[in-house]
């Protein structure tokens, strides 16, 4: 699925993520996640519902923007080390398909909970809010920035 | 019938369920238990007629699979109607359209659209890949092609070299002329010596040429465990790694302990090969001006700044010094004791190359460490030659056995490279074994060089300037009165050229000079060999200035 890619190698901490496969199980786990807040007996379907976005939301911007490194040894002499999850995905090339999938993601899941939530203000807050971190962490512009002094120390690009 | 028919739609429309999450507490445990029971009973229609009355699972299995499928449809649409009342979906449309505050629908529609946007929009990627050609474009394209020649058509003139006949010793046979040979690294008079060229037949004679594999597999051989060990203990260090070509030793050296990220302090005078270790270590770079401690402490101390502001990054970089010896590009010693004092104080490691330096510098030929007084130990990796004194084939590094040892999986010249033919092992053994046995050969060599300086100076004066150190066995000769680069390459040829009518073979050093950081000025090198008498030398010397003078006079004409 990479072959066209500009790199030479395949980063194994990203080529799975282009399997369709990958994106199935990304939504299942999504729907067990709301499955799992639903059981919760004393939960109301808004709060369960306002939940499941907000620990998706979460988590995705734990593993997807915050954490760097790669637990597979990639062939570029460490320079991914360097790099979250997302941007190392398609060697850094922006808007593919695997990209796209990723950022409608949190944007239907958002569209449903607001429903759910029935436009509870408290609860819309709070979704929103999760809902524009992890958006502006995927946008291009965001392309290995650093921005506060806890998100670890500044990127210095050595290419150039 | 009707309620096992209910059953069974039930189950089939599990995914309807899952979708249906609005419902109350109770029955989302209760849907949640289904998909379990579903997993576990699968598949469903053939379980849930056991457990069904007789009457009804008979009737069920009567039933065709089309049968089955269109009571299924038809339960289904039987939620479609009652959808405007109270469906799932017509609630979500209807909150959609009446109960949403404004700024909900607007925030709604615009996340709606940006979906959309992302679908429509073309991955950056796909803008590399051009557009679609057809096959008869392709072969257009093709047809229309002219390939550029693989060499420019004009250019620098190709260089003409004199043809050896025999081996390139202390003297050479061109044209069938006996000529004093100034020209080739042989400092010690190893090659063509009678002993090392024995030793090299009896090793070829008892292994055969090529050793048939790198170091790691299957190419190792005893001589070149005995060279390691007779290198070790010539160089009073731990550990020496064989490489076989000096070139691979110091380029893949830099590379194996120095990465992305690692920073490299580099003299601009180092020569070819370690500038291309440098490159590809892929390392932050930077440079001080040949030999200048001052420069190199202004870096460190602008390193040691930079560091304070990202400590965090500074713990995990390498820092190494890169120098040689004695240099292949000037011919000056390395102030090796300054640079021991700024290794400690700042911290970082010292490379050292000493191809030129090894059985050059030092009262037993063992370098530029015994020619200061400094114990290698000081020294973290240290780089050498076997092509230049010692007069075979090859590299090596040495130093202390935890770093060495690390060359050994992973130098790319270490590994993925035949190991160095046996032959050319013994004949090294050889001549270290005599570099052993007469130290005074270095004397010698140390002595004559700083006589041959001063009376080059003297003799060549008018025309060319002698730089390098004087204990230097190779003589940098440069124009006094330079006239650009073209002229000066041009007088300097001619003398070359009117040296070889007299029998003294001579070359000018060359550079790859797209590839030089620094350009070094057009020079006549000189590499002394202690197989001359010191006679043959001052005639050799005398025909270079009476070559100099009519060059200079045809030159200038």
């Amino acid at each position: 699925m990479s072959g066209d890619e500009a790199s030479s190698y395949n980063n194994p901490n990203e080529v799975w993520l282009h399997g369709k496969g990958a994106w199935l199980a990304y939504i299942l786990l999504l729907v067990v996640l709301r499955l799992a807040f639903a059981s919760v007996p004393f939960l109301s379907v808004p709060v369960s519902f306002t939940l499941t976005n907000v620990v998706h939301n979460m988590l995705s911007f734990y593993l997807f923007h915050l954490m760097r490194g790669t637990p597979f040894v990639s062939a570029d002499q460490g320079e991914s080390a360097r790099l979250t999850q997302w941007e190392q995905i398609d060697a850094g090339a922006q808007f593919t398909n695997t990209r796209k999938f990723l950022a409608a993601i949190p944007i239907v899941l958002f569209l449903l909970t607001s429903h759910y939530t029935e436009y509870d203000p408290v609860l819309f807050a709070i979704n929103f809010v999760s809902l524009c971190i992890v958006m502006v962490a995927k946008l291009p512009q965001m392309h290995k920035v650093r921005l506060f002094w806890f998100f670890g120390r500044k990127f210095v690009d050595h290419e150039k | 019938m009707n309620n096992s028919i209910s059953h069974l739609c039930f189950f089939q429309s599990l995914p309807l369920i899952i979708l249906k999450l609005d419902a109350t507490q109770t029955h989302r445990v209760y849907y949640c238990c289904c998909i379990i029971v579903l997993t576990l009973h699968f598949p469903p229609p053939l379980r849930l007629t056991q457990r069904m009355s007789a009457a009804d699972a008979d009737m069920v299995a009567q039933l065709s699979l089309l049968e089955i499928a269109n009571l299924l449809l038809a339960k289904l649409l039987s939620y479609v109607p009652s959808l405007p009342s109270h469906g799932p979906i017509f609630e979500l449309l209807h909150h959609a359209f009446y109960e949403a505050p404004a700024y909900h629908l607007i925030l709604e529609g615009l996340l709606v659209l940006s979906i959309l946007w992302l679908v429509v929009r073309k991955s950056d990627k796909s803008k590399d890949k051009g557009p679609k050609l057809t096959a008869k474009e392709v072969e257009e394209i093709i047809a229309e092609w002219q390939p550029e020649p693989l060499v420019p058509v004009s250019g620098p003139e190709p260089v003409v070299v004199p043809v050896v006949q025999g081996p390139a010793a202390a003297f050479v046979q061109i044209d069938g002329q006996k000529k004093i040979n100034l020209a080739s690294f042989n400092f010690l008079n190893f090659v063509g010596n009678k002993k090392v060229e024995d030793a090299a037949v009896t090793s070829l004679k008892k292994y055969g040429v090529g050793s048939c594999g790198p170091r790691g597999f299957y190419g190792t051989i005893d001589v070149h465990l005995e060279l390691e060990s007779k290198l070790a203990k010539f160089t009073q260090t731990e550990e020496a790694v064989l490489y076989s070509y000096a070139f691979s030793t110091v380029a893949s050296v830099i590379p194996a302990y120095s990465k992305r990220g690692d920073i490299l302090f580099v003299d601009e005078a180092i020569s070819f090969p370690l500038a291309q270790g440098v490159l590809a270590s892929r390392s932050t770079v930077k440079y001080f001006k040949h030999n200048d401690m001052a420069d190199l402490e202004r870096l460190l101390i602008e390193q040691q700044r930079e560091d304070a502001k990202l400590a965090k990054k500074a713990k995990l970089s390498r820092r190494f010094v890169v120098v040689e010896g004695l240099y292949a590009n000037t011919a000056e010693i390395a102030p090796l004791k300054r640079l021991v004092e700024l290794k400690w104080q700042y911290k970082v490691r010292i490379m050292l190359d000493e191809t030129f330096s090894f059985g050059v510098l030092g009262d037993h030929g063992r370098g530029i460490t015994e020619h200061f007084g400094i114990s290698p130990e000081d020294i973290d990796i240290m780089t050498s030659s076997l092509e230049h004194a010692v007069g075979s084939i090859g590299g090596f590094s040495y130093g202390k056995t935890f770093v060495m040892d690390h060359q050994r999986l992973s130098s790319q010249g270490y590994c993925f490279s035949a190991s160095l033919p046996p032959l050319l092992a013994s004949a090294a053994l050889c001549a270290l074994e005599a570099m052993e046995k007469s130290p005074d050969m270095f004397t010698t060599l140390r002595s004559r060089s700083k006589a041959i300086h001063a009376k080059l100076s003297t003799a060549l004066g008018r025309h060319l300037v002698v730089s390098g150190d004087a204990s230097a066995p190779m003589k940098f000769l440069t124009v006094k009165q330079t006239k650009g680069r073209a002229a000066d390459e041009a007088l300097l040829d001619l003398i070359v050229s009117k040296a070889n009518d007299k029998n003294v073979v001579l070359t000018r050093a060359r550079y790859i000079e797209d590839y030089e950081r620094v350009q070094r000025p057009p020079a006549i090198r000189i590499a002394l060999n202690i197989g001359h008498s010191e006679g043959e030398v001052e005639n050799a010397i005398r025909d270079i200035a009476a070559a100099a003078d009519e060059a200079a006079k045809a030159h200038s004409s």
